[in-house]
């Protein structure tokens, strides 16, 4: 648009002066222009986002409006956040709009003429909703050091001028000036820049080697722009955005080590890059940067593109070099270096883009300033590419030396959605996985290397606990299998047998010897293998290993991917998901279908509880469903469920019944008659055992009973669904405690076998801070125990309820359901988004009334006369993150302020009480729960096995049902003699249930989750009933269309096997010749 | 001269004579298969690795290309070196078994297992063929095709090359032996000599100066023209 941009004007430089004179003749012309600028990225991402789009709608409304004075556009590389783009800078002002539509260009253009803002378009808090009125205060900038990608959106990367009114080849000109080689290369060795290719290897050294070979036939410099690297795109972007700043970087190298040719080797995959960087040489040429005689000096030097042929292993510097001499691009055996022996057989160096993209910057600011930037070892900035499970990617710059926390919360945002964040993988497929734990760690190539990953190119992949690692491994051992170049044996065989090994872990069908034969293979692929690729090939394999071997060995042996991601093992994510195997697919697809019988059979064989799960389970099958997966909408399982239990009559389920010849002999006791111990009991008595249920208080149905509210869990629902599971083989015996009324001598002195315990933890953590003693202070399980067994309403007044759990919501809403309560607010120390309790539960809670104060912690409970009159609270403010991915919060000193309470209910966790416990031979932790084995829930009392919230700690409904499933089956296993250990058997979808034929849909994206329906805010007040409603029939059907049947995978070949073996028995039928008859 | 130490035992070496070649002279076993005198050294078996350097920077490098450099220290048998060379006969029995010189390799070396998959290949990309033709036989006939796990070798486009001169050295030299020659199979015979009893090495005039590798060579075999009979 300006006149300072024809190029014509641009004559041969043919001296420094000329230079000189050249930036004061554009600085003089740059002072006088003072219309406002738009600057867009146009980088490969933002391509992909319809810049072009905008570009051409912005420039055709300039023209249609005669605007061509009044605005200028400036059409960049990238910026480096590409989650946003497609985005418009302003300058000046620096507002950044984000997402831009090509309905908003005439409100940029025009609010940019009168220097205004679009507020609308500029950047917000995702989460805040505050709004940053300059790029500079967007966290994702605001927390990096961007000398190279800042540059990038001031540079119009097809015009030279650009590029020297940004300070354009500034460097090269002090340096044929004013330096001789020697300094320069000084410079750049003190500077500490290390190769950023990968490896790491110091600049300055390089150079100097290559400096001392001898220059007869000439010199080469080659610039590495082959990145291969899934998710990497650096060196793309800075040859895309700014191809003279490497151009000017080679000139320096060259001045400073005798090179005489440069070679810029650059990936075939990268368009733009290689037209911006032809464009870019040819235009150094004309002005004379390149070529011979450079500015008049002595100095010559010229550059050429060749494009690589797509293999990964060019990356290599030998297999590189190979392929510029136009052979196959495979690695050879060093020494000699390339050093000595490169491109042609003369001595070469090779830089990576970034390497020579800094380069004049080091000579800008001196090698000195430059060391300062960064860590000791590793100096400077580096750009990474943030990609995988994360709020904010694109391309970041940071200083060496920057966490890996800092990287991904901070820039990066942390996860996106509720999901915790797992491991990062750094590299490339040559890196390895870091997990959460070590994200302290400061990114710079010793740190990373000592972890057992390397800095690599710079790709940053975010895993979350979506991904799964063995299927990580995996598929980094396919990439190097197929991007071996194959020349040397242990790499070429070495990836195949790797991957080969991973495939099979991945079905299922690796057993652990494989896992070590793994190890051992790849500990022998990394030291015996020729090149750069092979070395590090085993990476990805041997940090996995290293910090998630437990998931190797759960695949393996208990054939559970616990990401739900190797679909062979897996099957329908919701039954793998479910701690009870739940078939939620069939079902759903039974409900589909309008079979609602089949569907109770389905859900009841898994589940003895199925109308309480259907009102309280904490559903991570909806979490898993590969439906929210894609849309973030799962299909609502829990709902679907509450209509069937609510539809079908539970006697209709006929359990299967074993007959046990000696059950008088192998009698069970099952202290506590909570989910897990009812399950367990029950689970016995289909076996055949005779079972004696012994609980504490007066009623069975333990937590589900004193914890769970009734407007939650309707009582009578609850009692019909105990009373179901007690049968003729089990008798419960009420008021009667462990510990009180009877010992595990004792019951095993009177015949019993085995025993379970199922105790739950029935006692509320205290907050440790003085008052808690006063009267108005209740623990939460005391306070619900009261209302939902006793119906005492203890509460009054201005109640505060203080936690996130699941707990501290139902104190709340009991307590808002008692007559004098005026008014109920929980507090809680960090923000909303970190609540562990579910989230329909808080909207539900808020929609009541119910005031929510969060990042707030009480200090001191204040009270006169011994009652309890109101609760000092010190405001947080969310600091560093901590192993769960969630923000620490930090309390802001000064900030202390008292709300007036009358009640104060503590939330913040329960212990099993079982004092008693340890004199009976249990062994008991440090946080009071019992100590078994895992995978056979035995304590260290041979016979006696416990499971439930007295293992775990407070925990869901469904975990403990699980844990009772369980117990029967290993109870079961010791009174017969077998052996414990032995894995459990995992079910995959086997039964067909034919898919719901459903009319052309035309609107497919309309399949919204259903709302789950309530009764009136204003009812839930006053009465206790139930606050969610049971779904129509017509509106279950249409939830349950909306399943994506992951189980057809499965149960599909099994239908046309059944299929084929009728038809064939049909021919059979038809072939076998009725007797009397004659065949002709 | 270069000083060095193999396994303990002083030596010094011209400048660029190889680790394999020191180690030959002063008799240290290290086993090849890539390797052959007469080739340039490849590297791409990787039996032939040592050990070398001190500390944190040992590593294995192969003997066949690797320089000698003054005051290396190498050691051919230590059990990083011994677990690596297990390990890749392993993988060459789990790939070749049927190669008698893979088979002697393993008995040699005590490799008793072999856990992974079976796999019936005929060849194991060492290249000896393809130096052999272009190195001694000038013939540049073969090359590779592909890479990674699809890296086969072939002439181009993996028909009858105008370049191959059926001198048969590749055969000659293979361990594995991909190239045997398959006889009466006209499509995979290598000089169809045996078809139609023509003899390519005794008749045509081009391969007159030609040594034949083929060893015995099932056409002179059966014409009985076999040089050891004129």
């Amino acid at each position: 648009m300006s006149d300072i941009s024809s190029i014509e004007e641009l004559k041969k430089l043919n001296s420094i002066d000329d230079l000189k004179k050249l930036y004061w003749s554009l600085f003089e012309k740059i002072k006088n222009d003072d219309k406002p600028q738009l600057v867009i990225c146009s980088g490969t991402a933002c391509q992909a986002s319809g810049t072009q789009e905008i570009i051409r709608g912005m420039k055709k409304y300039i023209i249609e409006n005669s605007l061509q004075n009044k605005i200028n556009l400036k059409i960049t590389g990238c910026h480096g956040f590409c989650e946003m783009g497609p985005f418009i800078l302003t300058k000046p002002g620096d507002a950044f709009y984000h997402k831009v539509t090509v309905d908003a260009i005439p409100k940029i253009i025009n609010a940019s003429i009168k220097g205004e803002l679009v507020e609308e378009l500029l950047y917000r808090d995702p989460k805040s909703g505050e709004i940053y009125y300059k790029q500079h205060d967007i966290p994702f900038f605001n927390k990096q050091q961007r000398t190279i990608l800042a540059k990038n959106q001031n540079i119009d990367p097809i015009r030279i001028v650009d590029y020297f009114t940004n300070f354009g080849y500034k460097s090269l000109e002090k340096v044929l000036s004013l330096m001789t080689p020697q300094q320069v290369l000084e410079q750049v060795k003190i500077s500490g820049i290390r190769g950023r290719g990968g490896a790491g290897f110091p600049t300055g050294l390089k150079w100097e080697y290559l400096s001392k070979q001898s220059n007869e036939k000439g010199k080469y410099l080659v610039c590495n722009a082959d990145e291969g690297d899934p998710g990497a795109y650096m060196d793309r972007s800075v040859l895309e955005g700014n191809p003279h700043s490497i151009i000017e970087g080679m000139l320096i190298g060259a001045f400073a080590t005798g090179a005489t040719n440069g070679v810029v080797y650059v990936r075939n995959e990268y368009p733009l890059a290689i037209k911006h960087l032809m464009i870019a040489l040819r235009q150094s040429k004309d002005i004379g940067l390149l070529g011979d005689n450079i500015l008049g000096t002595k100095f010559s030097f010229d550059i050429k593109i060749v494009r690589g042929a797509g293999a990964f292993v060019c990356g290599e510097e030998t297999a590189l070099i190979k392929s510029i001499e136009g052979k196959m691009g495979e690695p050879k055996q060093r020494p000699p270096y390339p050093v000595e022996k490169g491109v042609y057989g003369l001595p070469t160096a090779i830089n990576n883009v970034e390497t020579w993209a800094n380069i004049p910057i080091i000579i800008d600011i001196g090698g000195a300033e430059y060391a300062k930037i960064g860590t000791k070892s590793s100096t400077g900035t580096k750009i990474f590419s943030l990609v995988g499970k994360i709020k904010n990617t694109g391309l970041v710059e940071i200083p060496m030396g920057t966490t890996i926390k800092e990287l991904v919360y901070d820039i990066g945002g942390g996860a996106p959605e509720d999901y915790k964040i797992k491991a990062i993988q750094s590299g490339g497929p040559s890196g390895g996985c870091i997990p959460v734990s070590l994200f302290d760690l400061p990114i710079d190539f010793e740190k990373l290397a000592e972890a057992g990953s390397i800095m690599g190119s710079g790709g940053m992949i975010v895993m979350d606990e979506r991904t799964c690692m063995v299927d990580v491994a995996k598929y980094f051992m396919k990439f190097l299998k197929c991007e071996s170049c194959g020349k040397c044996f242990t790499c070429r065989k070495g990836t195949q047998r790797m991957y080969e090994i991973l495939d099979d872990i991945t079905k299922g069908r690796a057993t652990l010897d494989q896992l070590d034969l793994l190890e051992e293979l790849a500990l022998v692929v990394k030291d015996t293998t020729m090149c750069g690729l092979g070395q590090t090939a085993a990476n990805p394999v041997l940090s996995t290993l290293r910090y998630f071997r437990d998931e190797f060995i759960d695949h393996i042996k208990n054939k559970h991917c616990k990401a739900g991601v190797c679909k062979d093992i897996v099957g329908a994510p919701c039954q793998a998901t479910c701690p009870i195997g739940t078939e939620a697919w069939r079902y759903i697809a039974h409900i589909a279908r309008g079979e609602y019988e089949e569907a109770y059979i389905a859900l009841r064989d898994a589940n003895p509880f199925p109308s309480v799960c259907a009102r309280v389970c904490s559903h991570p099958c909806e979490k898993m469903c590969r439906a929210g997966a894609m849309t973030g909408e799962p299909v609502a399982i829990r709902a679907l469920k509450r209509f069937i239990t609510d539809m079908i009559e539970p006697s209709i389920y006929k359990p299967v019944r074993k007959i046990k010849s000696n059950a008088d002999d192998n009698k069970v006791a099952v202290i506590g008659a909570g989910p897990a111990g009812l399950t367990a009991a029950h689970k016995l008595s289909l076996m055949g055992y005779k079972v004696t249920v012994f609980e504490k208080d007066a009623e069975p149905g333990g937590m589900l009973i004193s914890g769970i509210p009734e407007y939650r869990l309707p009582r009578k629902i609850l009692k019909e669904e105990i009373k179901e599971l007690l049968d003729e083989n089990i008798s419960l015996k009420c008021n009667t405690a462990l510990g009180r009324d009877i010992t595990i001598d004792n019951l095993l002195n009177n015949g019993y076998k085995a025993i379970f315990l199922g105790m739950g933890a029935h006692k509320s953590k205290l907050l440790n801070i003085e008052g808690e003693d006063l009267e108005g202070v209740f623990p939460a399980i005391e306070f619900l125990k009261a209302f939902n067994i006793e119906g005492q309403k203890l509460a009054h007044g201005r109640v505060g309820v203080i936690g996130g759990g699941d707990s501290a919501i139902d104190a709340a809403r009991v307590a808002l359901r008692q007559k004098i309560v005026e008014k109920v607010t929980i507090f809680y120390r960090r923000t909303r988004n970190e609540m562990p309790a579910l989230q329909h539960e808080i909207d539900a809670a808020l929609e009541e009334g119910i005031e929510l104060h969060t990042l707030v912690s009480p200090v001191k409970i204040k009270s006169d006369k011994g009652k309890l009159t109101g609760v000092e609270f010190i405001k947080n403010k969310l600091g560093d993150v901590d192993a769960s991915g969630r923000r620490n919060p930090e309390a802001i000193k000064g900030s202390e302020y008292t709300v007036p309470l009358d009640n104060l209910i503590v939330t913040i966790g329960d212990t099993p009480d079982v004092g008693y416990i340890s004199y009976m031979g249990i062994e008991v932790n440090k946080w009071g729960t019992l100590i078994v084995n895992e995978d056979t829930l035995e304590t260290n009392r041979p016979g006696v096995f416990a499971g439930g919230d007295v293992v775990t700690g407070p925990n869901t409904v469904v975990e403990a049902i699980a844990a009772g499933k369980k117990a029967a089956i290993m109870i079961d296993r010791y009174l017969n003699g077998e052996e414990l250990g032995k894995p459990l058997e995992r079910k995959m979808p086997t039964i067909y249930v034919p898919p719901r034929e459903v009319e052309e849909v035309e609107n497919v994206e309309e399949m919204k989750r259903i709302k789950l329906p309530t009764i009136s805010v204003e009812k839930r007040k006053s009465t206790l009933e139930e606050v969610e409603i049971t779904l129509t029939e017509e509106s279950a059907i249409y939830e349950a269309s909306r399943c994506m049947r992951c189980d057809l995978d499965f149960t599909y070949a099994e239908k046309i096997k059944r299929e084929q073996e009728e038809f064939m028995g049909d021919i059979m039928k038809s072939n076998s010749v009725p007797e009397g008859e004659v065949l002709v | 001269m270069i000083n060095i130490t193999i396994n303990g035992a002083v030596l010094s070496v011209e400048k660029g004579t190889t680790i394999l070649e020191a180690a030959q002279f002063l008799g240290f076993p290290i086993p090849t298969l890539c390797h052959m005198a007469g080739l340039t050294p490849y590297g791409a078996c990787r039996l032939c690795v040592v050990e070398i350097g001190e500390g944190s920077r040992a590593k294995l490098v192969s003997s066949c290309t690797y320089p000698c450099e003054e005051g290396m220290k190498i050691r051919t048998s230590t059990a990083r070196v011994v677990k690596a060379r297990k390990m890749v006969i392993e993988l060459l029995l789990a790939s070749c078994p049927q190669s008698k010189t893979i088979q002697d390799l393993a008995s040699t070396y005590d490799v008793r297992q072999q856990r992974f998959k079976q796999e019936w290949e005929t060849c194991i990309m060492c290249g000896r063929c393809v130096r052999m033709c272009h190195e001694q036989m000038t013939g540049n006939a073969l090359g590779y095709h592909g890479r990674g796990e699809t890296r086969t070798i072939g002439t181009p486009f993996n028909i009858k090359s105008e370049e191959c001169r059926l001198c048969g050295g590749c055969i000659y030299v293979c361990p594995a032996c991909q190239l045997r020659c398959t006889y009466t199979d006209k499509e995979q015979a290598i000089c169809n000599g045996c078809v139609n009893l023509s003899l390519p090495c005794v008749e045509k005039d081009k391969f007159k100066e030609m040594m034949c590798y083929m060893d015995p060579c099932v056409a002179c075999e059966i014409s009985g023209t076999h040089y050891s009979n004129l």
